[in-house]
């Protein structure tokens, strides 16, 4: 089912300033996907999710779930959460600590008068999809945290939702329990035929989880593309820059040749990616630092090479991390770690057109 | 939500519904009034206590069911005059110290009655129009027998100033307890001293042997019982209520003084011909000798007193009723001598 | 439009309450500034002037001020050690703590300050002569009838109510706060003052304002033990009042306790206000926890002694005070002599009285459904105050301390200047109605802890799996409340069981009380009897809590 969202606003007010927390929001979210929403703390993206669920009220706007409208302003809807048929995973799991295993799992389908035999059914199903197949009678408090996390799961989708919405459900889960659940995740939703909603401020999570993102920011959604658009061909220097780590230049666009554009910045001319942007337009040069290609100096024949100083080099295991001066510019590089290059020693690097890429405020 | 609110409205309106039904079937059993069928029941206000054996022999004798509302004189007259004025006054008869059956006769609360009973009566105790005395709330000094020797007993109300009785004495507050100012003050009136000096000198001398106050004549008896008191401005009644306690009253040459006790017919009686027949019963001699005999007080009919010995031999005075101004200005006068 | 909604709820619910407690308020209000003896008489402010140009009523007001901090600081504090020492120590014998916790309430108070004056009155006081035989005194070494005593003993009566606030806070405390005060160098001691407290100081505060607002109502400890030695306060003050002269005028009465009700709502407020940020940061993980136990090591066995010695005098002594008051034929000091005539009399007598019996039975109506109904509307007042938070939650809260914070004597008449004008009078739903609109706070205090401790997210959950508002709160809500609930039930109930103030004005013959009962005995000084009935009264007490407390673990068997 397709989410739209129209026009949303939700303003709140706190000791006299103004905080938007929904700043006019126009979104589709596309059906049986997972559809992810990015950004940093404080910027909107639960508040629309709580939004779509019901647990908040908008102020102004409309939010259709299909066909059907939950919530406008102008038409006077108002469908209460109980009413919209989603799935929710929260933050906290709220696995309510009265009730067993079985019985958080077969709350939704109690309140939709299920008979007893076919709830049983559909819970043991349910549990042995999210492999807590057993567990039915354990007490909630007695769960681990992975644990709590499939419960909340398998509460979500045992009444088979076309939508479920996820409010940071990982954040609570150590790392390698983390990325092994992000992977269970992402293989039990595109098994299900659901829409889903997930927020997050983690981008590894973002990108390794979703088909599509939505980087939000104060409110408002700044771009909406699949993970390798949104990575590597973002439009704004925010997106770029909160996606992954990134050298950033003041640039201005000089001409545009060959479907390149050519910029001009502080450290000289660079030939980027093409951007369909007018001359002397200020934009910023954006370049990620596993696309800067070290090389012996004078090997380089390419355009964008610079010359510099190693100045620092941190092993991290697959890479060096590490910086070269450029000038008045710290340029952030992954090296090869079995590099001979050490600190101090002189740099020359080049990066790719199609690397170079232009991003605008 | 909306079930919400309609489930506490439901609850709401079940509990209003409820207690309109209860009081709706309380209105019903009320019979018409004129009728001359006599009621079932009769409704009392008493401010007396322990009555139950005369409203049990009154049930046995008439087939009436008695049924009394204790009120305590302090809430007395605000109960009574609020049910009035909003047309809910359930009592049939009420029955209060004198001067508060004087403040409801004055807001009309009390019918005039010719009372036969009552004519066998001393003639003062009658002139009020429908209110009748019957007995006197006395005082008297009560103290411990295991702990007071028999020469020690006072003969006179004076001897209480004696230093003997220093920290030895409980008695209600001068400063605000009705009775007890009353009392005070009818010892001056009736001239029991022989002269305000006297009276005055028995005041200061009581205030400096430091007596324990409390707040009304029902907790006095424990402390002498228990011996934490010797000796206390109390009431004679206790002797029989609180039997076998080893109280005694000290037989003094002067006379007990006491406010009268009176009871009458509301005007708006639900039940105007159960309520005289209890009148009449509550005035015969049958009724007042179980009042004398089992509750021990004191009362007006001829020749029944209550079984405490030389009470009767004792000339018993009802005291004037002070106004509420002049319990004031007299507790506040008291409240001065006794330092309070 | 899900505010729309709470906002209906919370104004309905003002508008129940506002019937419930202002009613009585106001019809005081205007016997206050009115002629005569009733409401409806003509203006007049010279009710107000003739209290408050008394001097001497200054003199009551220093010493209702020194009576009502100190007791209710004394409670506090105790109720503070003890909550401490039950849910953070490992001390012995920790089934006393519910005992201690729910007794005091039940002992009707005027039986308490008795038992405490037969105990300590200079002149035989048992106490003090025991201590003047062994330390070969001349005097006795206690005067009960003291402002001290009276602190004393006030501050024993109203520790139920301290530890019942105090102690759930205690027990759900998040304990990564205190470890993590251990791990930057605090110990025990700095970590306890300087963050188990503070973070507490919404429950402490809330203990404290209760309990004071609860002294300067109390009357049987001001009047029992406050008068034989002189000592008033404002409640006495107010009797005092409404006694001298045979026509009471509650309306002077009624101009007395404004100040109390003023000195009452200020308070609330104070407490609203120093606690308006911190109750953000209670923070209760939705996931159950064992907080850590310290080890009491070399002081276990002292204080578990000295808490020994505290259950001794604070249940102990006044219940076996009052079993040898029932037992011996009138009030004397313990002596071969009282062993030996002691007699079943009194027990025969009140459980031949007809009137006894019936008035156990409405007293038991009232403290059961009384209870129930007051917990229901607990509840959701509670949910309002603590899930809404917008001003007119705070209008909720304020208007349950009202007719609370009003002496008895002067409410009780409040109620039946009110309840006249209704077809309720003199039915046991006007004692109904009246119990549970005075004795809200009782049932709101406990509850709103509660549902602080539960997170948003699982009534939330709730709802996204299209549970209605009401499943919710049947099925997550009430369930995560049951130690609330019956906490606040256990107190509304033991409070209904012996209260007096309004029952005594709005009993009418058929809906008696006991307490009623008990006042009558005790007007005619009948201590046997009036002992007789406190124990049963105290046992029918116990079984209800112990019911109460059955009754909410079969509602949470999965936790346990």
């Amino acid at each position: 089912m397709e989410i739209h969202i129209r026009g949303l606003k939700k303003y709140y007010y706190s000791e006299g300033r103004t905080i938007k927390a929904l700043d006019d929001v126009n979104l589709t979210i596309p059906a049986n996907k997972i559809f992810t929403l990015l950004g940093p703390s404080g910027c909107g993206k639960t508040t629309l999710l709580r939004s779509i669920v019901g647990l908040e009220t908008p102020d102004e706007g409309e939010i259709k779930i299909g066909d059907t409208v939950v919530w406008s302003s102008e038409k006077n809807i108002y469908v209460p959460t109980e009413k919209r048929g989603l799935g929710m995973v929260f933050q906290t799991y709220a696995i309510w600590p009265h009730m067993n295993v079985f019985n958080n799992v077969a709350y939704p389908l109690q309140n939709q008068g299920m008979p007893k035999a076919e709830i049983e059914e559909r819970v043991r199903e349910t549990l042995r999809f999210v492999q807590l197949e057993g567990f039915e009678k354990r007490p909630a408090t007695k769960l681990s945290g992975g644990q709590q996390q499939r419960v909340a799961l398998a509460r979500a989708l045992v009444a088979q939702p076309k939508v479920i919405l996820f409010d940071e459900p990982l954040s609570n889960l150590d790392a390698k329990l983390r990325e092994e659940t992000r992977k269970e995740l992402r293989s039990f939703l595109t098994e299900l035929e659901i829409t889903a909603v997930y927020v997050t401020h983690d981008r590894i999570e973002a990108l390794a989880l979703s088909d599509t993102i939505g980087v939000m920011r104060s409110g408002k959604i700044v771009e909406i593309g699949a993970p390798k658009k949104i990575y590597f061909n973002a439009e704004h220097q925010f997106v770029a820059d909160f996606i992954g780590r990134s050298n950033l230049i003041p640039a201005k666009v000089k001409q545009q040749k060959d479907s390149f554009t050519v910029v001009q910045t502080s450290l000289g001319e660079f030939v980027c990616k093409e951007r369909d942007y007018p001359l002397d337009s200020d934009l910023t040069l954006c370049i990620r630092p596993e696309f800067i290609d070290l090389a012996e100096e004078g090997a380089l024949d390419q355009k964008n090479t610079l010359s510099g100083v190693m100045e620092t080099m941190v092993f991290v295991g697959d890479v060096y991390e590490s910086e070269i001066r450029v000038g008045d510019v710290l340029f952030m590089a992954k090296v090869d770690p079995e590099t001979t290059l050490e600190v101090g020693d002189p740099v020359t690097f080049s990066v790719k057109p199609e690397h170079c890429l232009l991003v605008s405020e | 939500m909306k079930k919400t609110i309609r489930v506490i409205g439901i609850v709401t309106s079940f509990l209003i519904m409820g207690s309109m039904l209860f009081a709706a079937g309380a209105q019903e059993k009320a019979p018409q009034k004129e009728s001359k069928v006599m009621e079932e029941k009769v409704a009392l206000y008493a401010s007396i206590t322990a009555i139950e054996p005369i409203l049990a022999a009154f049930q046995k004798d008439t087939g009436i069911l008695a049924e009394n509302t204790r009120l305590s004189t302090s809430n007395f007259a605000t109960t009574v005059l609020t049910e009035f004025q909003a047309g809910k006054l359930a009592a049939d008869v009420v029955q209060a110290p004198l001067p508060v059956m004087e403040i409801l006769k004055q807001y009309g609360v009390i019918k005039d009655y010719f009372s036969p009973a009552a004519q066998s009566y001393a003639e003062w105790t009658r002139n009020n129009g429908g209110i009748y005395q019957f007995g006197i709330e006395y005082v008297a000094l009560i103290y411990n027998t295991e702990l007071v020797k028999a020469a020690d007993v006072p003969k006179r109300y004076e001897d209480l100033t004696l230093p003997k009785w220093k920290n030895k004495i409980v008695m209600a507050n001068p400063g605000n307890h009705a009775t007890t100012i009353s009392w005070l003050v009818g010892l001056k009136e009736n001239n029991v001293f022989g002269s305000d000096a006297k009276w005055m000198e028995f005041l200061t001398g009581l205030a400096a042997n430091n007596p324990m106050f409390v707040a009304s004549f029902g907790p006095t008896p424990a402390p002498i019982e228990s011996g934490e008191k010797l000796i206390g401005i109390s009431m004679p009644k206790y002797i029989i209520t609180k039997a076998p306690a080893p109280l005694a009253w000290a037989q003094v040459e002067q006379p007990l003084l006491g406010s009268p006790r009176a009871i009458g017919i509301t005007a708006s009686a639900p039940h105007p011909n159960a309520a005289e027949a209890f009148m009449e019963y509550w005035l015969s001699d049958k009724a007042m000798s179980l009042l004398a005999n089992d509750v021990g007080e004191y009362v007006l009919t001829p020749g029944v007193f209550p079984p405490i010995d030389g009470i009767d031999k004792a000339k018993v005075i009802p005291i004037r009723d002070l106004s509420d101004e002049e319990l004031l200005k007299w507790g506040a006068e008291f409240e001065k001598i006794f330092k309070l | 439009m899900v505010k729309n909604r709470q906002s209906k709820l919370t104004y309905l619910l003002i508008v129940i309450l506002a019937l419930l407690t202002l009613s009585p308020v106001v019809m005081l209000v205007i016997g206050s500034f009115s002629k005569g003896l009733n409401t409806f008489g003509d203006f007049t402010l010279a009710k107000y002037i003739s209290v408050y140009t008394d001097p001497s009523f200054y003199a009551v007001l220093g010493n209702t001020l020194i009576f009502v901090l100190f007791s209710a600081l004394f409670s506090t504090i105790l109720a503070l050690f003890l909550a401490y020492l039950n849910n953070r120590t490992n001390i012995p014998g920790k089934f006393m703590f519910k005992v201690i916790s729910v007794v005091p309430m039940m002992i009707p108070h005027v039986l308490f300050a008795v038992s405490w004056a037969l105990l300590l009155n200079p002149s035989n006081g048992i106490l003090n002569l025991l201590l003047m035989n062994i330390f070969r005194l001349e005097n006795a070494p206690f005067n009960i009838y003291s402002i001290r005593g009276m602190i004393m003993v006030e501050g024993l009566l109203d520790l139920p109510i301290a530890y019942l606030i105090i102690a759930p806070a205690m027990a759900s405390f998040d304990i990564s706060l205190e470890e993590s005060s251990r791990v930057f160098g605090a110990g025990n001691m700095k970590t306890l003052f300087r963050i188990t407290l503070p973070v507490l100081r919404p429950a402490i505060l809330a203990a404290f304002i209760l309990c004071v607002v609860r002294c300067l109502a109390s009357f049987a400890v001001p009047s029992v033990l406050g008068m034989p030695g002189r000592t008033y306060v404002l409640a006495t003050y107010i009797y005092r009042t409404v006694t001298t002269g045979f026509i009471a005028d509650y309306g002077k009465a009624a101009a007395v306790g404004m100040s109390i009700l003023i000195l009452s709502i200020s308070l609330i407020y104070v407490y609203r206000y120093m606690t308006r940020s911190s109750e953000k940061y209670v923070t209760v993980s939705s996931r159950g926890f064992k907080p850590v136990v310290i080890e009491l090591k070399k002081a276990r066995i002292p204080l578990f002694v000295i808490l020994l010695i505290f259950s001794f005098i604070l249940i102990m002594l006044p219940i076996l005070v009052l079993l040898y008051t029932s037992f011996v034929p009138y009030s004397m000091v313990p002596s071969v002599k009282a062993f030996t005539s002691m007699n079943l009399d009194h027990w025969k007598n009140v459980l031949n009285d007809p009137v006894s019996l019936s008035s156990l039975k409405n007293s038991l109506f009232l403290c059961i459904v009384g209870a129930s109904l007051g917990t229901l509307l607990s509840i959701f007042i509670s949910y309002v105050i603590v899930k809404v938070k917008n001003k007119a939650s705070g209008i909720l809260e304020s208007l349950s301390f009202l007719s609370f914070s009003f002496p008895g004597i002067v409410i009780g008449i409040g109620f039946m200047w009110f309840f006249v004008r209704t077809p309720l009078y003199a039915t046991i739903w006007a004692l109904l109605i009246g119990y549970i609109a005075t004795y809200l706070p009782y049932g709101i205090r406990p509850m709103t802890s509660a549902f602080i401790q539960i997170h948003s997210h699982l009534e939330e959950s709730s709802t996204v799996c299209g549970a209605s508002f009401l499943t919710t709160i049947r099925r997550i809500v009430i369930p995560l409340l049951i130690p609330g609930i019956v906490s606040g039930w256990i107190l509304m109930a033991t409070m209904f069981f012996r209260e007096l103030s309004l029952s005594v004005v709005l009993s009418r013959p058929g809906t008696e009380t006991m307490a009623v009962q008990i006042l009558k005995f005790s007007n005619d000084g009948l201590w046997g009897r009036l002992s007789a009935l406190g124990i049963i009264m105290i046992g029918i007490s116990v079984l209800l809590v112990i019911t109460a407390n059955l009754v909410g673990n079969h509602f949470k068997p999965e936790t346990n």
